[in-house]
């Protein structure tokens, strides 16, 4: 029937084949990735290359240590298949109903990260282009330190560890966080960010993912920028 | 095959010698690793039950930072995974290999518990890494870099003898399913280990191909390594204790070929629609799907030839535990072929019907097969019988109702979390409703941890009562009779 050798030739060559499609050409072949860069008058846009920017890395360095990822994605489906394109506030359009979905995300939208945080599920709203829908720093600030004040339905964690309780010295630092009364420290005291925290509020702004891609059509892809 | 010429009397007693001297080579290592895997199963439960209540109350337990959800859910899956499995599983494996293939474990029984030891170190220092905030926020791969080369010596010290076993007394006229199984299990587990943490860790920035090869490694550890240890125990419990022999070499070959074939294939399927090129995605969903063939194969074997036998069921808590184990298998198919089918896998991505997949197939099905194997093993080992038929009758039914629970609260949350988003009446409005609709589906899966907490409980505390040798003195096994069901059960029972 079959010895030893055959078997375990067998055993190579069935997993062999998938590890050799799936994982070892495309790790070869990824190294080989470059940025591309934009033609001004075809594309419309400001920028030199695309991906335009590097990514904060001290900042997504806190996402992954918090886990952000279990329950926020960063990641747009294409149409035919999931309808994050049209959700609100999920691309560079934060009309209620925009007039063209959000384009997919293709592999080079996070050339130059380590692992892309793609996420596990979408417990929350997706992150992949946050940094065109999100508030300014201070409110992004308030939301990670007391999420129920902005939306008191919110499963979302608190991270009082990002932030400092302190005693107010002389006047009010112009850091302090404005809370409602609910989530407020005691009187006489403030709350203001620590680095990480500012770091990632930096990192969440920088959250970009929809830039048109060189090549295609600006118009179609993303409609506003174009008319920049 | 010696035989000599001997009255069948002596033939017996000299079988039960040898089968008496195997187990006591391998006594050592394979109670470490229950006993250990078994704490380990009870603290995931119970990070289970805490990190379900977080997602719905988020102020539970407030001013903790070690405990928020983005932490305690992967300190959870790697108890699960890295601390209960795979400990569980290398001590199966150990026993089952040892006897099928009739060999005592000669040398490196020192080695091995040294390499427990080891193991359960490195893992306590990476779940705890994981609580203070050095995550790497890789699925599955969550423990610090540093884990993973440890890891895999200590597994190759378990692996490797278990190997040498099979290579020694490998005949290939004689049909081992088993022990193929086994043996693909810890051939695979090596492999997509080593490949998963080299390319995870080692290169310089993969991007979103980083997150393709990650899906690849938990659909492989989960097809390649768990659901070949449950198959192969079951393929060797139900047969020994049924008295059936398998009912089909052919069906059981094919099973084993065909998972081999496809296993590989399937996981990018996850971030289908995603960044990674399209052809990746669609190789496996359709990988995903096609193992519904290698799952039918094995389930109809199975069911051939456990037919006509099931008040064994009823009697035998190993085969008990390994038939609803066995169960599980069809169903942790067909959830992963849910998953994977652009059709339905569309809705159900970024759904909780992932952690579906992951606790009928981890959970549901390899779990309850390897509770089996430690009911029959164990009493072998340490020499006495199962104190209390009432404790591991509520460990059963707590188990099953528990795991089905999970399973199916899971997949249902995932429709409507699908629903939620593809619905167009949702586009303009905040995520509202999506929090509140999957509220009720979470507090049911606390609730179900809790119940397997509970059951966990009496299961750990039952084999440590064995373990210190304080079981019962028969020679009789403890059977779940079950016309004693309907009386109160003396205590002795």
């Amino acid at each position: 029937m079959m010895n030893f050798r055959t078997f375990i030739l067998g055993l190579a060559a069935s997993f062999g084949l998938p590890w050799l499609c799936l994982i070892v050409i495309p790790t070869v072949q990824y190294q080989h990735l470059a940025p591309i860069a934009y033609d001004k008058e075809k594309d419309g846009v400001d920028f030199t290359s695309y991906p335009p920017a590097n990514i904060n890395g001290q900042g997504q360095l806190v996402y992954i240590r918090e886990g952000c990822n279990q329950c926020h994605t960063q990641m747009i489906r294409p149409v035919q298949l999931g309808l994050d394109g049209w959700y609100k506030g999920w691309g560079e359009d934060q009309e209620a109903r925009p007039s063209a979905p959000v384009r997919p995300n293709v592999l080079r939208d996070y050339l130059g990260e380590k692992y892309a945080l793609l996420g596990v599920q979408r417990v929350g709203p997706d992150l992949a282009n946050y940094g065109w829908r999100a508030p300014d720093a201070n409110a992004l600030h308030q939301h990670l330190y007391a999420p129920r004040s902005v939306h008191e339905w919110s499963n979302m964690p608190a991270y009082p560890g990002l932030y400092k309780v302190q005693k107010i010295q002389g006047q009010v630092s112009n850091r302090a966080l404005k809370l409602p009364k609910k989530f407020a420290p005691p009187a006489g005291y403030e709350v203001v960010p620590t680095p990480e925290a500012d770091r990632l509020v930096e990192y969440l702004l920088s959250l970009k993912k929809a830039y048109p891609v060189p090549g295609q059509s600006a118009v179609a892809a993303a409609p506003a920028p174009a008319s920049k | 095959m010696q035989t000599n010429p001997s009255t069948p009397d002596t033939e017996l007693q000299a079988d039960n010698l040898r089968r008496a001297a195997i187990d006591k080579s391998v006594k050592g290592p394979v109670l470490f690793l229950f006993t250990n895997g078994a704490f380990w199963l009870m603290l995931s439960t119970i990070l289970g039950v805490l990190s379900a209540i977080k997602l719905v109350e988020p102020g539970f337990l407030d001013g903790c930072p070690y405990i928020t959800y983005g932490r305690l859910q992967p300190a959870h899956i790697n108890a699960l995974v890295y601390g209960w499995g795979l400990q569980a599983a290398l001590g199966v494996m150990l026993w089952i290999m040892a006897r099928r293939s009739g060999q005592e474990l000669k040398t490196g029984k020192s080695l091995m518990i040294t390499a427990g030891v080891f193991w359960n170190i490195t893992i306590t220092i990476g779940i705890l890494a994981i609580l203070m905030g050095k995550s790497t926020s890789i699925e599955w791969l969550e423990m610090p870099k540093f884990v993973w080369p440890v890891l895999l010596v200590c597994f190759l010290c378990f692996a490797w003898p278990i190997a040498r076993m099979f290579g020694r007394a490998f005949r290939p006229e004689g049909f081992m399913v088993s022990t193929w199984y086994i043996l693909g299990a810890c051939f695979w587990f090596t492999w997509i280990f080593i490949t998963a943490n080299v390319t995870l860790h080692c290169l310089p920035n993969l991007g979103a191909l980083g997150a393709g090869i990650d899906a690849w490694y938990i659909h492989g550890v989960i097809l390649l390594f768990f659901v070949p240890v449950g198959v192969g125990s079951a393929y060797y419990f139900i047969p020994k204790i049924t008295g059936q022999p398998i009912a089909s070499a052919q069906l059981a070959s094919a099973g084993f070929w065909t998972l081999a074939v496809l296993g590989g294939w399937t996981g990018m399927q996850k971030y289908m629609g995603g960044p990674l090129p399209a052809w990746m995605s669609a190789v496996g969903a359709c990988a995903g799907v096609l193992l519904l063939i290698p799952v039918g194969l094995v389930g109809l074997n199975h069911h051939l030839t456990t037919i006509g036998k099931h008040n064994a069921v009823a009697a035998s808590p190993t085969l008990r535990f390994v038939f609803f184990g066995a169960l599980f298998y069809p169903i942790s198919g067909l959830v992963l072929a849910l998953n994977s089918a652009f059709w339905t896998g569309a809705s159900l991505q970024f759904t909780q019907s992932w952690y579906s997949f992951q606790m009928v197939s981890v959970y549901g099905f390899f779990s309850m097969s390897v509770f089996g194997a430690i009911y029959y093993i164990v009493p072998r080992l340490s020499g006495c019988e199962w104190l209390s038929v009432r404790l591991i009758r509520n460990h059963f039914w707590f188990s099953v109702y528990g795991v089905g629970t999970i399973v199916i609260m899971s997949l249902v949350a995932g429709l409507q979390q699908g629903a939620d988003l593809n619905d167009p009446g949702h586009w303009d409005q905040s995520f509202m409703n999506h929090v509140i609709n999957s509220r009720p589906y979470v507090v049911s899966r606390a609730v179900a941890w809790a119940l397997i907490s509970f059951s966990n409980f009496m299961f750990l505390f039952h084999l440590l009562l064995m373990v210190a040798g304080l079981g019962r003195r028969s020679t009789a096994p403890t059977l779940l009779h079950r016309e004693h069901d309907e009386h109160a059960l003396p205590a002795h029972a």
